[in-house]
């Protein structure tokens, strides 16, 4: 696999620009996960799987062939939603971090299947995906990368380009936010 | 009993934690059951899986990205020339007028600067070792024509008239001779050569000035004289010096020595 990617980037730094749509192919879905994962929205990370590529085509001459192109890109592709989320700024963020609301504290039986709490499941998606977004955009990614797809501390920081430190203290950061979060979702019995 | 705290039970989640917390963990069933609770809002969300993507979600990607994306080998770096010969012409003049400007303002700024700090004057001194060199060979060949000259007296018969008209010539000759070089041993600081060449003056006069002419009497007193300051032996003496200020004279010519 490895081979056929650097026999592929050879092959487009010579010229051959249409042999990067397969690695484009190859790489894209892993990328959307990721980027779908640490931005939470389906269209934003569909800009960032093509900004993802377009960046990697352009610094493809720095990719160094001992190198893997799978994390090569993937990393690029954390960058580029982390980017994008910053970018998109807080408003989301700040709307869903204010002051509890009784409306945002849906009251449901823990872990109970009866047809009321199906029907408030979709609202409870809802209220987990607004507890990501009250994470920051270095919170949200570290913990993704790390609980999500079980990436060890030193991938973490290589690709968020912080001290592996850093990246630990972002993560204990994201789990207590989303606790206290999630908390609400219990049902107060 | 301490239990564990939020930040234990999270490095025991992220596999992080010492092998201490893991036992107390399986101990205490306090900590067990929020170890649990932690356990089971991660879990919540990590069940959260992204929207499926489409068979051909690859190549829509590249369809979407591939014609913003420049062919690697048009993206090679032109040269210099090529550079240069794509530019308009205007370009071209431009660089050039800014040149010119350039190149005259940096001649005018040069000029001013002249005007305004005028070079140092340039006072000639004759190089000091030049002067020396003269002086060194003056008096080698001062000494040269001296000493042939006392070797002459030494051996010369009193009664030997002829004798007497070139001695006393070529006395006269030396004096001159003599008394600059005296002089500039003296101004040189030199009491051994001033001394000599006081003495040999000494002699000169007598052999050049003789009241009543360069007889046998005279002749053989400045003999005696000559002799009794061993003015022949200091003149060699002197001589033998000389060598070794030439060749210092020469270094100093060439700059060997400062």
């Amino acid at each position: 696999m490895d081979k056929n990617d650097h026999a592929t980037i050879q092959a487009v730094l010579s010229g051959d620009k249409e042999a990067y749509g397969a690695l484009v192919a190859h790489h894209s879905r892993s990328v959307f996960r990721v980027a779908y994962r640490i931005t939470g929205n389906e269209a934003d990370a569909d800009e960032v799987v093509q900004d993802a590529f377009m960046r990697g085509y352009r610094k493809l001459e720095s990719f160094e062939s001992r190198s893997n192109f799978g994390t090569w890109i993937y990393r690029i592709a954390v960058r580029c939603a982390l980017d994008k989320v910053s970018r998109r700024g807080n408003a989301s963020n700040r709307a869903s971090t204010g002051t509890e609301t009784e409306s945002e504290a849906v009251q449901v039986p823990d872990r109970a299947p009866d047809p009321e709490a199906l029907l408030l499941s979709g609202e409870i998606g809802a209220f987990r995906e607004s507890a990501m977004h009250s994470l920051t955009p270095l919170e949200r990614a570290a913990f993704t990368l790390r609980h999500m797809e079980d990436c060890s501390m030193e991938e973490i920081a290589a690709a968020l380009e912080i001290a592996p430190n850093a990246a630990k203290q972002a993560i204990y950061r994201a789990i207590h936010k989303l606790r206290h979060r999630l908390a609400l979702l219990k049902v107060r019995t | 009993m301490n239990h564990l705290s939020q930040e234990e039970l999270i490095e025991l989640y992220l596999s992080e934690g010492g092998p201490e917390a893991a036992r107390h963990l399986d101990a205490c069933t306090e900590c067990a059951r929020e170890y649990e609770a932690l356990q089971a809002d991660l879990t919540d969300l990590k069940a959260v899986e992204p929207p499926a993507r489409p068979e051909n979600y690859g190549e829509q990607v590249w369809n979407s990205i591939a014609g913003q994306l420049p062919a690697y080998a048009d993206r090679r770096r032109p040269s210099f020339r090529q550079i240069w010969f794509r530019q308009p012409l205007w370009i071209g003049l431009s660089v050039a007028a800014a040149c010119a400007l350039l190149v005259a303002a940096a001649f005018y700024a040069g000029r001013l600067w002249e005007h305004r700090n005028p070079p140092p004057a340039v006072v000639s001194h004759p190089a000091p070792s030049v002067q020396q060199r003269v002086v060194v060979v003056v008096l080698s060949d001062h000494l040269d024509r001296s000493e042939r000259l006392l070797v002459q007296l030494k051996h010369a018969d009193a009664d030997d008239t002829q004798l007497a008209t070139p001695l006393r010539d070529e006395a006269r000759s030396l004096l001159v001779a003599n008394r600059k070089c005296r002089q500039e041993a003296e101004n040189a600081g030199d009491p051994a050569l001033t001394n000599v060449l006081d003495h040999l003056n000494q002699l000169l006069n007598g052999l050049a000035n003789q009241p009543g002419g360069l007889n046998a009497d005279a002749i053989a007193r400045l003999q005696a004289q000559m002799n009794q300051d061993g003015l022949l032996f200091e003149v060699r003496v002197l001589r033998s010096r000389i060598p070794k200020h030439q060749a210092e004279a020469n270094l100093h010519l060439k700059g060997g020595i400062a």
